[in-house]
C-alpha cells in the first residue's frame, strides 16, 4: 500500500517535472491570442446556402491565401460554422480585412480591351480611367458542386502572354493552328470600343502579367468548374486541364460565354475570357472554340509549371463556395496586449500567493501539500497547454488566463474539503493515521460530484459557443480535469503518506489539538 | 462570545448557526433582490457593449495631442456622428489611453480614423487598437450562449437528479439561477459595461454556484444517510450539514476570491487592464451571492421541498438548537451527549435507534489511542 501510494506520488511529480522539462527544454512556450500579443482577428460568419464540406474548402483556401501573404504563425479556426481568422503582427486592419474579408471570387468576364498601363500619360486610349481599383467587390455566389464526371476532350484556349506594348494584344504562344486568325482579326476589332462608353458593369482590372483589362460585367463565376484542375505537360509548355460542370450551371454558362466570344460579339470584342480572381486577371485566354462539348476546358500558353499550378488552383478553389460576412474585426496594439499579459500574470502570481498564505494561516503545516499539488498542477497544465499551441494551435487568451485564475478557486476547494474532513475526523478522537483515509474517501466523492458539475459546464460552453467563451471553457475544463487528477495522484498519497510518517505523529495536525483521553473514553 | 472564540469554534467546525430558522428573511431578501434585478432589466436593461449592439471602437494611448476634444475633432472630420459617441479616459500602466464607442461605420472610415488617430497622436497606426463588430455577431453569440445555458440547465439537472435527488436539482438550480439574476441585476443596476467577457463570467458562476451547492448538498445526503433511521426532521439535518461546511464554504469562497480580488487590484486598477475588471466584478459579485445561496437560498428550499414528504413532515417542527444542534454532529460522538440529543430532541425511542443505525456503525467512537506507540 505504501509502495503504491509512493509510486503514484512519484509518477505525478516526474510526468510534471518531465513536462515542464521538455517543454522549457525545447523553448517551447505557449502561443498567445491576439488580446495579448497584439494582431488582427476576423470573425467570418456563412451566409446563405452552404455545407461542412464547402466550409472545409472555404477555410482551406482562406489558409492559403493567408499563408501566401506570408503572415507569421496565422491562425484560422473553425468554431462550430464561424471562422476565426486571427493574424498577429498584422499591423493594418484593412490589409487584414483584405486577406480574409474578401470573398475569393472567382468570375469569368469577357475581356473588351487590354493594354499596357503607363503611369505617366493615359496609355491607350480606353484605358485613361486606370488607376485600377484593385480592392473592387463583388458579392460572391455560394453552393459547392456535387455533379462529378467528365468526358475527356481537348478543346484549347490560349492565354495571352502579351509582351507588346500596344493596347491590341496579342498571344505570343501559340499551340492550336487557328490561332493566328484571332491576331488578325484582332487588329480589327479593338478601336472601335475605345471611344464608345463600356457597357454598365465593366470595369477596369489589373493583370497579373501587368496589363490592364477592360472587363465587361460579370459572365460566369468559378461555379461553371468542377473543382478538379490539374497542371500537365502539354507539348513542350505546360497547360492546364478543368472540368466543366455539367448542366444549366456549368456548360450552359460557359458555353454561353464562349460562343460570344468566339464570334467575337460586340460584348466581348477581343474574344479574350478573363479568369478574375478577388479583382485581378489571373488570365485572359482567347476562346478558340464556341461551344465545349467535351466537358473539359483546356488553357494552354507560355506557361512555367509554377504559373499552371497556380492556375490550376485559382480554377480548382478559386471561389470560396460559402459567402462570409465580417462579423468582427478587432486589432489589439501590441503594446496593449502585453499590458494585459502583464498584468494576468502578475495578478495571477499575486492572488495565488494571498491563497497560499490563507491556507497556511488556516491549515499550518499541511499547507505544504497545497503548495507543491499547485505547483504540479500548474507545471502539467503549463506542458499541456504548450504542447497543445504547438499541435493544435491553441492560443492563450486573456479569456483563458481568466478560466485558469477561477480555476485556482477549484483546485484549492478540494484541499478545502479533504482537511475540512479530517479536522472532522481528528477532532473526534481518532489517530491521523486514521483520519486520513477516512476523510479522503468522503472528500473523494464530494471532489467528483463538484467537479463534474464543473466540467460539465466547460463541455457544454466549449461545444456550443464561440469565440472567447469557448477560450474560456477550454482552460476551465483543463483546470478541472488537472484537478480531479491531482486529487487523485497526489493530494492522495502525499497526505496518507504524511499521515503515517513519524514526523507528522508528534504534530498537532491542522492545529487541532490531540483530545485528551479522558474525553476520547468518558 | 468573542470574535477569537466565535472563529475557534468556525475553525472546529463547531458552530450553531440556525439557518433553518432564518429561512424566511433569508428567501424574502433573495426574493427582493432578484424582483429589483428583473425591474431594472425590464426598465433600465444593460448596458450593452458595442459586441453585442454592434459598432466600432478605437482604443489609442493618450498623448500631449491627444486628448478627448482632438479625438472627437478626428471623429467628426471624417463624418462620425460623435452625439452618441462614448469616450472613456482609461488609466493604465504606462499612462492614460482614450477608448472611443461609435455606431456602425463602413470599413474605409473605420481604417481613416485609425490613421487620422495615429496621427494626432503622433504614434504608428498600430498602436491604435480598433474592434468593429456587426449587430447580427453579438446577436449570434448571445443566442448561442443562451442554447448553451438551456443545454447545460438540463444536463446539470440530470446529474444532479442521478447523483442526488430531484429536489435536490430543483433547489440547486433555483439557486444559480438566483446567483445569476443577481449579478446580472448588479450590472444592470451600476450600468457596467456588458462584453463577451461578462458573458463568460456569468456563465462561470453557474458553473461555481453549482460547484458550492453540490459540496453542500453531498454534505446534506451524507447526512440524511446517517440519520436514516432516526425521526430527524429536515431542519436539523440542513442546520447541521450548513454548519459542517460553514468553515469550508468560507475557506473556498476566501481563496476562489482572492485571486479574482488579484485580478481586479493588481490587474485592472493598479496596472490598468480593463479588460480584466469587466471579468472580475462579475465574478466577485457571482461567487459571494453563490455561496450565500448555496447555504441560504438551495438548503432552506430544499428542506422545504423535503418536509413534503411523510417522513420528514411529522417532525417538521423540530429545531435543536445550540448545543442540542451540536450534539448532532458527527464528531460529538460522546454517548452522553447523544443521549442527551436525542432526548431533548424529543423522540424517546431514538436514544437506542441512534446508537445501532447503520451510520452510526460506521462513525462509532475511536478506540481510545495508544500512547507512545512505537
Amino acid at each position: 500500500m505504501n509502495r503504491r501510494l509512493l509510486a503514484s506520488l512519484i509518477f505525478i511529480v516526474v510526468a510534471a517535472v518531465a513536462g515542464v522539462g521538455a517543454t522549457v527544454g525545447m523553448g517551447n512556450t505557449p502561443s498567445l491570442g491576439l488580446d495579448l500579443q497584439g494582431g488582427a482577428s476576423v470573425t467570418l460568419q456563412p451566409e446563405g446556402d452552404y455545407d461542412a464540406v464547402a466550409l472545409d474548402v472555404a477555410v482551406e483556401i482562406i489558409r492559403s491565401r493567408v499563408d501566401s501573404i506570408g503572415v507569421a504563425e496565422p491562425e484560422i479556426i473553425r468554431q462550430g460554422d464561424t471562422v476565426v481568422v486571427n493574424l498577429p503582427g498584422v499591423k493594418d486592419q484593412q490589409r487584414a480585412l483584405d486577406i480574409v474579408g474578401r470573398t475569393g471570387d472567382l468570375q469569368l468576364r469577357p475581356v473588351l480591351q487590354s493594354g499596357q498601363i503607363d503611369p505617366n500619360a493615359g496609355a491607350a486610349e480606353g484605358d485613361t480611367t486606370t488607376t485600377v481599383p484593385t480592392d473592387t467587390s463583388v458579392p460572391a455566389e455560394g453552393g459547392p458542386g456535387e455533379s462529378r464526371g467528365a468526358r475527356p476532350m481537348t478543346d484549347t484556349t490560349v492565354p495571352t502572354e502579351t509582351t507588346v506594348p500596344t493596347e491590341t494584344t496579342v498571344p505570343t504562344e501559340t499551340t492550336v493552328p487557328t490561332e493566328t486568325t484571332v491576331v488578325a482579326e484582332e487588329e480589327v476589332a479593338p478601336v472601335a470600343t475605345t471611344t464608345a462608353t463600356p457597357p454598365a458593369g465593366s470595369e477596369v482590372l489589373l493583370g497579373k502579367d501587368g496589363l490592364a483589362y477592360l472587363v465587361g460585367p460579370v459572365a460566369a463565376t468559378g461555379l461553371v468548374f468542377e473543382n478538379t484542375a490539374s497542371a500537365t505537360i502539354q507539348g513542350s509548355g505546360w497547360s492546364v486541364v478543368v472540368q466543366l460542370r455539367r448542366g444549366a450551371e456549368g456548360e450552359d454558362v460557359w458555353n454561353a460565354l464562349t460562343s460570344r466570344c468566339f464570334s467575337r460579339d460586340a460584348s466581348c470584342p477581343t474574344a479574350q475570357v478573363a479568369i478574375v480572381l478577388d479583382g485581378e486577371v489571373i488570365s485572359a485566354p482567347v476562346v478558340q472554340e464556341a461551344v465545349f462539348t467535351g466537358g473539359e476546358v483546356q488553357i494552354t500558353g507560355d506557361f512555367t509549371e509554377q504559373e499552371a499550378r497556380d492556375l490550376a488552383k485559382v480554377l480548382e478553389f478559386g471561389a470560396v463556395p460559402v459567402k462570409f460576412v465580417v462579423s468582427q474585426v478587432q486589432t489589439v496594439s501590441p503594446t496593449l496586449g502585453g499590458d494585459s499579459l502583464r498584468a494576468a500574470i502578475i495578478s495571477g502570481l499575486v492572488g495565488l500567493a494571498l491563497v497560499f498564505l490563507l491556507m497556511l494561516a488556516y491549515y499550518r503545516f499541511v499547507a505544504i501539500v497545497v503548495f507543491f499539488g499547485l505547483a504540479v498542477s500548474i507545471g502539467l497544465q503549463f506542458s499541456i497547454i504548450t504542447y497543445l499551441s504547438k499541435s493544435n494551435g491553441l492560443a492563450l487568451s486573456l479569456a483563458g488566463i481568466a478560466g485558469i485564475i477561477v480555476s485556482i478557486g477549484i483546485a484549492v476547494d478540494s484541499y478545502i474539503v479533504f482537511f475540512e474532513r479530517l479536522k472532522d475526523e481528528l477532532s473526534s478522537g481518532r489517530t491521523l493515521r486514521n483520519s486520513a483515509p477516512r476523510s479522503f474517501e468522503g472528500a473523494w466523492r464530494t471532489v467528483l460530484a463538484a467537479d463534474t458539475v464543473s466540467f460539465l459546464a466547460a463541455a457544454v460552453l466549449w461545444w456550443l459557443t464561440v469565440g472567447s467563451v469557448r477560450g474560456f471553457a477550454f482552460f476551465l475544463g483543463l483546470a478541472t480535469l488537472a484537478d480531479v487528477t491531482i486529487v487523485w495522484f497526489f493530494t492522495r498519497p502525499a497526505m496518507l503518506l504524511l499521515a503515517r510518517s513519524k514526523f507528522m505523529a508528534t504534530r498537532s495536525m491542522l492545529g487541532i489539538k490531540q483530545p485528551k483521553p479522558a474525553e476520547v473514553a468518558s | 462570545m468573542s470574535v477569537m472564540s466565535g472563529f475557534g469554534r468556525l475553525y472546529r467546525g463547531e458552530t450553531t448557526v440556525d439557518y433553518y430558522s432564518k429561512r424566511r428573511p433569508a428567501l424574502m431578501a433573495s426574493g427582493t433582490f432578484m424582483l429589483v434585478s428583473v425591474i431594472v432589466l425590464v426598465f433600465g436593461g444593460l448596458n450593452l457593449g458595442i459586441d453585442f449592439r454592434g459598432g466600432v471602437a478605437w482604443e489609442a494611448p493618450a498623448t500631449s495631442t491627444l486628448d478627448s476634444d482632438a479625438v472627437r475633432e478626428v471623429l467628426e472630420a471624417n463624418g462620425v456622428d460623435t452625439t452618441n459617441a462614448k469616450l472613456q479616459t482609461l488609466q493604465g500602466a504606462d499612462g492614460e489611453r482614450i477608448r472611443v464607442q461609435v455606431g456602425d461605420q463602413t470599413d474605409a472610415v473605420r481604417s481613416a480614423v485609425q490613421v487620422a488617430l495615429a496621427e494626432q497622436a503622433g504614434l504608428e497606426t498600430e498602436e491604435v487598437s480598433v474592434a468593429a463588430v456587426s449587430s447580427s455577431w453579438g446577436r449570434s453569440i448571445t443566442v448561442k450562449a443562451i442554447r448553451a445555458l438551456l443545454v447545460f440547465f438540463v444536463l446539470v439537472s440530470l446529474f444532479i437528479a442521478w447523483r442526488f435527488e430531484w429536489k435536490m436539482a430543483a433547489s440547486a438550480i433555483i439557486a444559480m439561477a438566483h446567483d445569476v439574476l443577481v449579478s446580472v441585476g448588479v450590472y444592470a443596476i451600476f450600468r457596467f459595461e456588458v462584453t463577451p467577457a461578462t458573458v463568460v463570467a456569468f456563465l462561470t458562476i453557474l458553473g461555481y454556484s453549482l460547484y458550492d451547492t453540490v459540496v453542500v448538498f453531498d454534505k446534506v445526503n451524507e447526512n440524511i444517510v446517517r440519520f436514516n433511521t432516526s425521526r430527524m426532521s429536515m431542519a436539523n439535518i440542513v442546520n447541521v450539514s450548513s454548519n459542517q461546511v460553514l468553515a469550508r464554504s468560507l475557506n473556498t469562497t476566501l481563496s476562489s476570491a482572492l485571486p479574482v480580488i488579484s485580478l481586479l487590484v493588481v490587474g485592472s486598477f493598479i496596472m490598468g487592464a480593463t479588460s480584466l475588471e469587466e471579468f472580475a466584478i462579475a465574478l466577485l459579485v457571482g461567487m459571494l451571492t453563490g455561496t450565500y445561496s448555496s447555504i441560504f437560498v438551495a438548503t432552506p428550499l430544499l428542506a422545504i421541498f423535503k418536509n413534503r414528504e411523510p417522513k420528514y413532515a411529522a417532525v417538521a417542527g423540530q429545531v435543536a438548537k445550540g448545543a442540542e444542534m451540536a450534539a448532532l454532529f458527527e464528531h460529538s460522538t460522546t454517548r452522553a451527549a447523544q443521549k442527551a440529543a436525542a432526548v431533548e430532541v424529543g423522540a424517546s425511542r431514538e436514544a437506542s435507534v441512534l446508537k445501532n443505525t447503520s451510520s452510526n456503525v460506521l462513525t462509532h467512537p475511536p478506540r481510545p489511542r495508544k500512547r507512545k506507540r512505537r
